[in-house]
């Protein structure tokens, strides 16, 4: 590689450019989604375990209530609804819906609030 | 300068078919994710009897089959543009989808065990 094409601007590197909130919303909902796809068979194992039998149906609701499980659930929540949000974000796009820059930002606060307004929900049902 | 062709990993000419996969899973998952849900919170079921009994239930199993090829083919094409887009050289492409490939298809083998055993009744 020549000194010049290693000077060469890298048009996308994230941690240079500014990143507009629908790019936010936009990586994130990879991000949600990576980890969700890492959480599957966490989900299987619980949902397996829970159809087994009455004592594992019990172990899996004692373990789902602990505090750290509470707390894993909240994050797997705002993971959900983020992933979910945005991604309908996304069809709608698709769509031309919320297309314009305005509309692209409008679109993107909502998913965020929305997320924010889920998480809030999930928590009050988790913690109080 | 010569640029890294998606040919390489073999996408050519897939891309149209992933697109519609991914959005038609898409809106399967959506509604599942909305029927879930509501379901659960209007009438979540009380304890083991009732969960069970939910679950083995013909419409519900049905819902879950679909849910579960739905989940893994969205797993599947949203992992690979993931991977296509910011792993670099082809091998370490190759390792990570065969990876992912040999994981999704336990996941279903799993998911087929989960029906036909624990959610038969």
């Amino acid at each position: 590689m020549t000194e010049k094409s290693k000077k060469r601007p890298k048009n996308l590197d994230l941690l240079h450019i500014h990143l507009p909130i629908g790019g936010f919303v936009s990586i994130l909902h990879r991000v949600t989604g990576v980890l969700l796809v890492l959480a599957l068979p966490l989900a299987f194992l619980l949902l397996q375990q829970s159809l087994q039998g009455p004592e594992d149906f019990a172990q899996v609701v004692a373990l789902l209530s602990s505090l750290p499980a509470r707390a894993l659930l909240l994050f797997v929540t705002i993971l959900l609804t983020h992933h979910f949000l945005a991604g309908v974000r996304h069809l709608l796009l698709d769509l031309d819906v919320g297309i314009s820059r305005s509309g692209g930002q409008l679109g993107a606060w909502l998913v965020l609030g929305g997320v924010a307004g889920a998480a809030l929900i999930a928590g009050g049902c988790l913690f109080l | 300068m010569k640029t890294m062709s998606p040919r390489g990993s073999g996408s050519a000419h897939r891309g149209l078919g992933e697109w519609l996969l991914q959005r038609l899973s898409a809106l399967y998952l959506t509604g599942f994710a909305v029927w879930l849900v509501a379901r659960l919170a209007i009438a979540a079921p009380a304890d083991y009897v009732a969960w069970k009994a939910w679950m083995t239930a013909g419409g519900v199993r049905l819902a879950f089959a679909l849910f579960f090829l739905s989940v893994l083919v969205h797993s599947w094409v949203g992992m690979r543009s993931v991977f296509l887009d910011y792993l670099k050289p082809l091998w370490v492409r190759f390792v990570t989808q065969l990876l992912l490939a040999f994981g999704l298809l336990a996941l279903a083998f799993w998911a087929a065990q989960i029906l036909l055993v624990e959610a038969h009744g």
